[in-house]
């Protein structure tokens, strides 16, 4: 079936205004000029300049660069644990623990950042560390399930059962047959959590307290007053979004290519 | 498949020591479930609690409070405005775009959904801001409609529902696109080929014999849409302007402007509900949807 010209014209535009953002900012971040006109008057670097030259960005990527690491180990070493246990394990109200597991992403997070700002101030731990890497782990877990359960049910058991009736123990079994194989899926449910850990804006504004992330930052900026420094940061999260994800889909192939080899 | 079955017995038998129930499974599921009780379900909890407490007893009184507020009303009120409208949006150009993605040629099909993919993976605050540039009184939209003469003054197009509406729509239409996209392939071209051969019009085809095929797929997504615009927050915040809130947005008012922790968690409690009872609905649709494909 071939769509009519006005459907096919229709959804052109729908395309077109789908990836406008990106379209628009990226040429913005090179302008020359100190208002937000389109197109650009003058091609510059300045607003890089004054991206990497301001202490209060620079310190908010740093922040950013750490939380998101930290974040996202601890995620995928819970979530593969977990991930493991749901496929592997039998055992009751497993689907109410896995519902558990993945609801802080299927609640909006403005349920999660108000629960957590009224219980973390309650034990007087708002604008902690602390309380940062507990609800950026949570925030990536689902993530990382999701992409673990996946990888594990086409995860022959039968590999797991040789090395069992050969003798080797639990440990030896997870450590020398299952991670191996699972290495690539580790590292792709990695990266996701790490970018979502980036991303992540309304529970970290409601609990960071004195932490600036990078989009807590640009959060803030967006709704007082818009420099086009931010244009440069946008522009800068396009491109590491797009690594990331090149990244992680490369390594998924390069494990598939490993595995039928 | 053949060796799958002949190795079945053996299979079962294997599995077997492996359902011991939870003291096998724990060493696995233990670490993540005392982080999700202590860091996710203890805090539900407790704003559970201090929705129904007031004055050192349980009551009602915060949601009757609540209730009796105009602008709570007026900010459910706009939170289902927004939302039907945004969701409408979404389906209506999303399926035409996933239609239109099942019509092209591998090769631009790859690239088209490669871009799908792109945008659904930049961060929501770049695809909102981006809006601000596109948008505002001297932004590209409107000095194009200056230059070619279709308007005399910029239109707002900011600050008010229709900006969040276009910022909104295009930050959830990928959600929508790329489940369609998967239903509308895996319908039968011969049932469309059968249907033309029996002389039935493009447009028959299309209403009576692919559509219909979609609808599970379709339903599911606009459900997933609708949760996800009931408690959106960055969009309305920065597009809105604090001139359209929803129902996100007086949360952060109460807890960061004028501190209700109660009231807060009330409002938390009846948004908590109501996503939980769509998500049931999406459950529920997702399964006719996949049921559907077997």
């Amino acid at each position: 079936m071939n769509p009519s010209p006005a459907t096919r014209f229709l959804a052109i535009l729908t395309l077109t205004y789908l990836i406008l953002p990106i379209l628009v900012v990226v040429p913005m971040s090179f302008s020359s000029a100190s208002s937000l006109s389109f197109p650009p008057p003058g091609l510059s670097l300045r607003w890089y300049r004054s991206f990497f030259e301001s202490e209060a960005w620079l310190d908010a990527m740093v922040m950013s660069l750490a939380l998101a690491t930290i974040s996202s180990t601890l995620g995928v070493i819970l979530g593969s644990l977990a991930a493991y246990g749901l496929r592997r394990r039998n055992f009751n109200l497993k689907n109410v623990l896995e519902g558990n597991f993945m609801a802080p992403v299927i609640l909006p997070s403005i349920i999660t950042a108000v629960a957590l700002y009224i219980a973390l101030g309650r034990i007087g731990m708002l604008g902690t560390l602390t309380g940062l890497v507990v609800a950026h782990t949570l925030l990536v877990v689902p993530y990382v399930i999701v992409v673990m359960v996946v990888a594990i049910k086409s995860f022959d058991i039968r590999l797991e059962q040789v090395a069992w009736t050969m003798g080797a123990s639990w440990f030896t079994t997870v450590r020398r047959v299952v991670i191996p194989l699972l290495a690539p899926n580790i590292a792709a449910a990695w990266i996701f959590a790490f970018v979502h850990s980036f991303d992540e804006v309304v529970v970290t504004s409601f609990i960071a307290g004195t932490y600036e992330t990078i989009p807590k930052k640009m959060f803030s900026e967006l709704i007082l007053e818009i420099s086009p420094t931010i244009t440069s940061v946008a522009s800068l999260l396009i491109g590491f979004t797009i690594l990331c994800l090149m990244t992680a889909i490369w390594i998924q192939r390069l494990g598939k290519v490993s595995a039928a080899r | 498949m053949d060796r799958g079955a002949s190795t079945l017995g053996p299979r079962a038998a294997g599995t077997q020591p492996r359902s011991r129930g939870w003291k096998a499974a724990l060493p696995f599921v233990g670490p993540l479930l005392v982080l999700v009780v202590l860091g996710f379900n203890g805090p539900i909890l407790l704003i559970v609690n201090y929705s129904f407490s007031a004055a050192g007893t349980y009551s009602f009184v915060n949601y009757q409070e609540l209730a009796a507020t105009p602008v709570f009303l007026r900010v459910i009120g706009n939170t289902f405005r927004i939302t039907v409208l945004t969701t409408f949006v979404v389906a209506v150009l999303g399926y035409i775009l996933a239609y239109w993605i099942t019509s092209l040629s591998e090769r631009t099909r790859n690239i088209v959904l490669a871009l799908v993919v792109v945008t659904f993976w930049v961060s929501v605050l770049v695809r909102t801001y981006a809006w601000i540039v596109v948008l505002g009184n001297a932004g590209l939209v409107n000095r194009t409609l200056l230059w070619a003469g279709a308007i005399d003054a910029p239109i707002a197009f900011l600050y008010n529902d229709l900006g969040v509406i276009i910022g909104m729509a295009n930050i959830q239409m990928p959600l929508l696109i790329l489940p369609l996209y998967a239903a509308m392939i895996k319908v039968d071209q011969r049932h469309l080929q059968a249907a033309a051969s029996l002389g039935a019009s493009e447009r028959t085809i299309f209403w009576r014999v692919f559509f219909p095929q979609t609808i599970p797929a379709l339903a599911s997504s606009v459900m997933l849409v609708v949760i996800l615009c009931l408690g959106f927050y960055v969009t309305p915040a920065i597009l809105g302007g604090g001139r359209v809130p929803m129902v996100a947005n007086m949360l952060d008012t109460y807890i960061n402007s004028i501190p209700r922790w109660e009231l807060a968690s009330a409002v938390s409690i009846v948004l908590l509900l109501f996503t939980l009872a769509l998500f049931m609905i999406y459950r529920r649709l997702d399964k006719w949807a996949s049921g559907e494909e077997a």
